[in-house]
């Protein structure tokens, strides 16, 4: 009995993953939505407006994705287009542990779901 | 028929109607050209000013752009923020660009990709602040902050081709007015700049009236004088130095009448009558005949009845100057052939001939084929001058070496019909 409430228990927690639901959640995530997303929902600044600010900045696609690749791989006060109360409040961010290949892949995914280019009639 | 009016040598010469003629058609076309040259620049700096005048407007409807470009990059949403409404959900995800009736617009991004576009005209100029293209003026502004991206904010506005017409109708009113003013200068220059050629021309024409005056009298003397002699008398050897000295006399006969003809006698009217010309080629070849004789060149004649309504003096003047050109510049033991049908007559020698290129200046006065032989070169301007009164054709056709053949129409109403 006890072991089956263990079990149970560890079930609904999912400390015991069943390998089926982990493989289907797998491929609904992306590597945006995987390490991008869960840091900055809770932050009061949404992607975004960090999009729009990175954009006013950077104008043009290469120029952009170089500047945030950049950023990432060497967050500095400096180089961050976030406002000083900003990084006062929540400091600059850690270094990403992504590999130049995954962080392009976010980037990329980044920044076609915030183009203006599409989302302007 | 009556030809009675009164015709002289040209106050213009041909030669110097040539010049007249070379010198405006040079002087038009520079004119123009600089006409054309002051032409573009007016029409330039009307067009900059018009730029520059629609610079302002346009600078002012970019400004109110950016205003409008900012508020949207400021509260920019995107369909993660409308999923909420799901029914609405394509309307939503999307931002309305700006637009306004008075201009159209255009955001570019730093790597001059187009964002967005309302434009007529999409082929852009990235270099130039205002510009023309295809009836519309687009005007280009760099923007500081990049909203939505855009680095380069187009506007356009549809061109008022007013400004266009205006300049048109002053370019021309203007140029039209300076180019009448221009050639009336161009002729006052023109006879400026003839009036030393004109002086010469006098000057010669002057010396050759003044001589003549003293020919008169010794050349009728002599001629008058070898008529008489008693040839009977003589022993051969005498009668050939006589030939000779009528020869000289004649030659300077001849020469006595051309400048006449030319300094006194073309002044005076004409005195037209029905002329024999098959009589009159006779006699004129039979007066020529030891002139001929002297270079052993054979006459061959082939004459028909055919008259003439002209002056006596004229056509006479006409016949003699083309038979002593034909003996004159014939070779020795040559031929002139000469035809006469009944509404022309044909000279043909069988002498030097003219270059084809020199063909056109044998009728300009104080010309001559060779300056071997001697002469004015006046005879064929006073047939040129004769041809032309009477409206005749004269046609010259020559070959270096085989000779040189001239035909004289006469003119409906000229000939004599009966």
């Amino acid at each position: 009995m006890i072991n089956k409430l263990i079990v149970i228990g560890l079930c609904t927690t999912g400390l015991i993953a069943n390998p089926m639901s982990t493989k289907f959640q797998k491929k609904e995530k992306n590597i945006y939505q995987s390490h991008c997303i869960p840091c900055h929902q809770h932050r009061p600044y949404s992607l975004e407006k960090v999009y729009m600010l990175y954009l006013k900045t950077f104008s043009g696609e290469t120029i952009f994705k170089a500047s945030l690749k950049a950023f990432l791989k060497e967050p500095m006060e400096e180089t961050s287009v976030m406002t000083d109360e900003w990084i006062d409040d929540f400091s600059v961010k850690s270094k990403t542990l992504l590999s130049d290949a995954q962080l392009d892949e976010a980037i990329d995914i980044y920044w076609k779901l915030y183009d203006v280019r599409n989302k302007l009639h | 028929m009556s030809v009675s009016k009164n015709k002289g040598t040209n106050l213009l010469r041909s030669s110097e109607k040539s010049s007249l003629r070379r010198f405006l058609a040079l002087y038009i076309i520079l004119v123009i050209f600089l006409l054309l040259l002051l032409g573009m620049f007016y029409y330039q700096s009307q067009e900059k000013l018009m730029f520059s005048n629609q610079r302002t407007v346009l600078s002012n409807h970019a400004n109110e752009e950016v205003q409008k470009l900012r508020k949207i990059h400021n509260h920019f949403t995107t369909k993660e923020k409308d999923n909420k409404n799901k029914n609405s959900e394509e309307m939503k995800s999307k931002q309305e660009y700006p637009q306004c009736e008075d201009f159209r617009s255009a955001i570019y991004d730093i790597e001059r990709v187009k964002i967005f576009s309302r434009l007529k005209n999409e082929n852009v100029n990235f270099d130039k602040e205002v510009y023309r293209v295809n009836n519309t003026i687009q005007f280009v502004k760099y923007l500081d902050d990049y909203y939505l991206g855009a680095k380069y904010l187009f506007i356009e506005i549809d061109e008022n081709n007013q400004w266009y017409e205006d300049t048109m109708i002053e370019i021309l009113t203007l140029g039209s007015f300076a180019l009448i003013i221009l050639a009336i200068f161009g002729l006052f220059f023109v006879n400026l700049f003839l009036r030393p050629m004109k002086n010469s021309m006098q000057l010669l024409d002057d010396f050759i009236k003044d001589t003549t005056h003293e020919l008169n009298t010794p050349i009728s003397a002599i001629l008058a004088n070898v008529e008489m002699m008693d040839r009977d008398l003589m022993v051969e050897k005498n009668k050939k130095k006589l030939a000779r000295i009528n020869i000289a006399a004649k030659t300077v006969s001849h020469l006595y009448q051309d400048l006449t003809y030319l300094t006194l006698d073309h002044n005076r009217k004409s005195k037209d009558e029905w002329i024999d010309l098959k009589k009159l080629i006779e006699d004129r070849v039979e007066y020529f005949a030891i002139l001929a004789g002297a270079k052993k060149v054979k006459f061959q004649l082939d004459l028909n009845y055919s008259t003439i309504f002209i002056d006596a003096v004229k056509i006479a003047r006409v016949l003699d100057n083309l038979i002593s050109n034909a003996i004159k510049y014939n070779k020795r033991g040559g031929t002139i052939s000469i035809t006469l049908r009944s509404n022309y007559f044909v000279i043909q020698d069988s002498g030097i001939g003219i270059e084809a290129k020199k063909v056109g200046d044998i009728f300009e006065r104080y010309t001559r084929f060779n300056s071997s032989e001697g002469g004015f070169g006046i005879g064929l301007n006073i047939v040129k001058s004769i041809i032309e009164e009477y409206h005749l054709k004269i046609d010259v056709a020559s070959i270096i070496g085989e000779g040189t053949k001239i035909r004289v129409d006469f003119l409906k109403g000229t000939v004599n019909d009966k």
